[in-house]
């Protein structure tokens, strides 16, 4: 079982909308695949059409086990599973800390999912607290969509730096460009030097395009709604580029 | 541009097995009135169809289907399945249809099966050509909440072959059961009956004009114990000729090498029924049979011999050492280049006058009414008191004979022990009707063990000259020739080991057979128990 957590600590980087259409195209590819909405938000679980609710609430969840099972949703696509987001997830970071080794619950509680899954994947919300610490514990690989803006180069290097003091292993982190305007002077630039300048960062960049925020109107992962789109592609390509440096060149 | 992809999907897990439940459809039933009976209560998206051919396999004696098992290709993939059950058992990726169980890629399903199937070939019983719709239920957020799958099976393709059967399939979605339920309820108002014991197998047979496990080489003679002697005799002679009538028929087609087998061990049989069953039919009535069968077993003993030296191929080349494993290849090269020249000469016997002339015969023969009054002694005794008296003598001759060898071991003596066992198994498979069914069974699986003895030794003598004689016959070829010799040599002495050890052990398999226990359950089964009876 692979474990992948997209992940921000700054928000409207467009995480959802990755982490919905990265679980899908991996589910078509045949894994067998769970994706975990542990954003109160609950955005993820709303474009899949799935009501908001783990009947345990947040306590249930931390609890883990069968009851967490029993939350799981199939989605509308063959091997994509949802473990759907609750509000009371709000409450999640208070609730670690009831538990011996308040980081490492979160890895814990999927272990369950080991038999069940080939592919588990996160949508995080913005933390950087110790449900993040839980996440980046949880997960083999982090992925993190970066808008080419210094504000976002900033909290990425705030990232690394967190990493560093705390002793995570920041290479399983890894990063892509989203919400990419080409036209924009400072993004190309800003693109270039990252790529030069960190290790891990993907040559692969999401476009900024209405057709990705339709999703939000048509409920559906855009690579299942326009397989052809522009935008199904660049998503495409993203799921190619981050399985290529976390498989075959793991040094890239 | 399609992901290459890296996360390796792990195959069938549990929770794609889940039950799908199946429905039966009035009749006439089409699929418009299907959403119309939903639409009242449900959003219903309709999927484009999918079609699928599906090939249903199995051997010509129905290994597969006597286990209860369906083995069935869609698309590159070969699918094993219980019968009544959807769940696949294993499954294989493909390139072509195979035919042997060596053809198979290496795989669990391989495993599974090549106990079963062993040297029998795999022939396409029937084609099915499935056309399913999906239809996904929605509930108010026009989520997903189960699929309803309408699904027409027909015999051949296009929309207006004739359909065979229609059925209707619910696959619940992971944590929408509660919605499951009701829909479940739904369909049961509108008249829909979840089906239970039901398989298309059987309708998919029936309509290729097959009947499944209507062949088997297994004897399977019903007989009345108040019957004269000389008809249940031709009863089993006729059985017996419908087996060889059915194997000659597909031996031209060289589909595996049991149909001569099993063509060969009726005729042998059939020998043995007429040698043992005595006194039923008139003496030179049973000579002149007994040779002409003798003729027509003798035209394909080569042909059989080969077939078995083919088969062992890798048994033999497992026993060789490592480094002489390759150099043995020549000689079966040579076989298999035999192997094709008598073939067509079993071909030709079967086609000779001769043959159909003796088959005419036999015909005529077991077609006669039988003779009133009788001509031969045994003729109108009632067969069951025939079958014990011949089954006790011929035990008790074997249980006499082998404690003699018990001693002094000779091969010769082993030999004529061997035969002696064979007629009494047949006698008693030919017979086992009359008698208790798992009594009988018990002393036919004794008996076995010692046969297998027996066998093993005797397949080991032979195969020891057969493989002296083949060295002398091989074309000689300079350097090659002599590693083939070098590695026939070291065959012969592995097999002569074996042939000791087999020895050894008869002396035990014996005693257990002859044990006082065994003894007193023939007694009690097939002594005779109304004295005076038989002349």
């Amino acid at each position: 079982m692979t474990t992948l957590a997209i992940y921000s600590n700054k928000g409207g980087v467009g995480k959802t909308a990755t982490a919905v259409n990265l679980s899908y195209l991996a589910a078509q590819a045949g894994a067998k695949t769970l994706l975990c909405d542990l954003d109160p938000q609950s955005s993820s679980t709303y474009y899949f059409r799935v009501k908001p609710k783990l009947k345990f609430g947040a306590k249930g969840f931390i609890k883990g086990g069968e009851k967490i099972n029993k939350c799981i949703k199939g989605t509308d696509y063959k091997n994509l599973d949802l473990l759907p987001a609750d509000f009371t997830l709000r409450n999640l970071d208070a609730a670690f800390y009831k538990f011996k080794h308040p980081k490492e619950r979160l890895g814990k509680i999927i272990k369950l999912f080991e038999a069940e899954y080939d592919l588990i994947i996160f949508d995080c919300p913005v933390t950087i607290s110790i449900l993040a610490e839980n996440i980046f514990n949880a997960s083999e690989f982090i992925l993190v969509p970066l808008i080419p803006t210094t504000l976002c180069v900033r909290t990425y290097k705030q990232l690394l730096s967190f990493c560093r003091k705390n002793k995570y292993d920041a290479g399983k982190i890894y990063a892509f460009f989203s919400m990419v305007d080409r036209r924009k002077k400072m993004h190309k630039e800003l693109m270039a030097m990252m790529l030069k300048e960190f290790d891990g960062v993907l040559r692969s960049f999401i476009p900024y395009i209405s057709q990705i925020e339709r999703m939000g109107i048509d409920r559906e992962p855009v690579a299942a709604s326009a397989p052809g789109s522009v935008a199904s592609k660049a998503y495409q390509n993203l799921w190619a580029k981050f399985q290529e440096a976390a498989f075959v060149n793991p040094s890239i | 541009m399609k992901p290459s992809f890296m996360i390796i999907p792990s195959g069938t897990r549990l929770s794609e097995m889940h039950d799908q439940l199946k429905f039966s459809l009035p009749d006439e039933y089409n699929q418009q009135q299907l959403t119309d009976a939903l639409a009242d209560h449900y959003a219903i998206k309709q999927e484009q169809s999918v079609l699928k051919s599906l090939a249903i396999y199995d051997t010509f004696d129905w290994r597969l289907f006597n286990r209860s098992l369906v083995l069935y290709t869609s698309g590159n993939k070969l699918f094993l399945r219980k019968l009544f059950k959807t769940n696949i058992i294993h499954s294989v990726e493909i390139t072509f249809s195979p035919v042997f169980i060596w053809d198979f890629p290496d795989s669990k399903l391989k495993k599974y099966l090549s106990i079963i199937l062993r040297m029998r070939a795999l022939l396409k019983l029937t084609e099915l050509h499935s056309r399913s719709t999906t239809h996904r239920i929605l509930n108010q957020d026009e989520k997903t909440i189960a699929r309803l799958v309408y699904e027409e099976i027909r015999p051949a393709r296009g929309k207006n072959a004739s359909i065979l059967a229609t059925c209707l399939w619910l696959q619940p979605v992971k944590g929408y059961s509660k919605d499951c339920q009701n829909l479940i309820k739904r369909l049961e108002e509108a008249g829909f009956a979840a089906r239970k014991k039901e398989d298309i197998y059987f309708k998919a047979i029936k309509a290729a004009g097959k009947n499944p496990g209507s062949y088997s080489s297994k004897l399977k003679i019903k007989l009345n114990p108040a019957m004269r002697s000389d008809e249940a005799t031709k009863n089993i002679l006729r059985y017996l000729l419908q087996i060889m009538k059915i194997n000659e028929a597909n031996l031209e087609k060289d589909l595996d090498t049991e149909f001569l087998h099993d063509f060969r061990v009726a005729i042998r049989r059939t020998r043995s029924a007429l040698g043992q069953i005595k006194s039923v039919f008139p003496q030179n009535t049973t000579r002149q049979f007994k040779k002409d069968f003798s003729v027509v077993g003798k035209f394909s003993n080569q042909l059989r011999d080969l077939d078995v030296y083919l088969l062992k191929e890798d048994v033999f080349k497992a026993m060789l050492p490592p480094v002489l494993r390759d150099d043995i290849d020549p000689l079966f090269d040579y076989l298999r280049k035999n192997r094709s020249k008598a073939l067509q000469k079993v071909i030709r016997g079967l086609k000779s006058k001769k043959y159909a002339q003796i088959m005419q015969d036999w015909e005529a023969f077991l077609d006669e009414p039988v003779q009133n009054p009788p001509l031969t002694s045994n003729a109108d005794v009632p067969v069951i008191s025939l079958a014990r008296k011949r089954i006790f003598k011929q035990y008790r001759r074997i249980v006499k004979n082998g404690s003699r060898i018990l001693d002094d071991t000779e091969d010769e003596k082993l030999h004529a022990l061997r035969i002696a066992c064979k007629k009494l198994r047949y006698l008693m498979e030919f017979f086992s009707s009359l008698f208790p069914r798992k009594k009988i069974k018990i002393l036919i699986a004794q008996l076995k063990t010692l046969q297998d003895n027996l066998g093993d030794f005797n397949d080991l003598c032979v195969q020891e000259k057969y493989l002296l004689n083949i060295a002398e016959e091989l074309p000689a070829t300079g350097q090659q020739h002599k590693k083939v010799l070098v590695a026939i040599g070291s065959l012969i002495g592995i097999l002569d080991r074996e042939k000791q050890i087999i020895k050894d052990a008869f002396a035990k398999t014996f005693t257990d057979y002859a044990s006082p226990l065994n003894k007193r359950a023939f007694k009690e089964l097939f002594a005779s128990k109304q004295k005076g009876i038989i002349p």
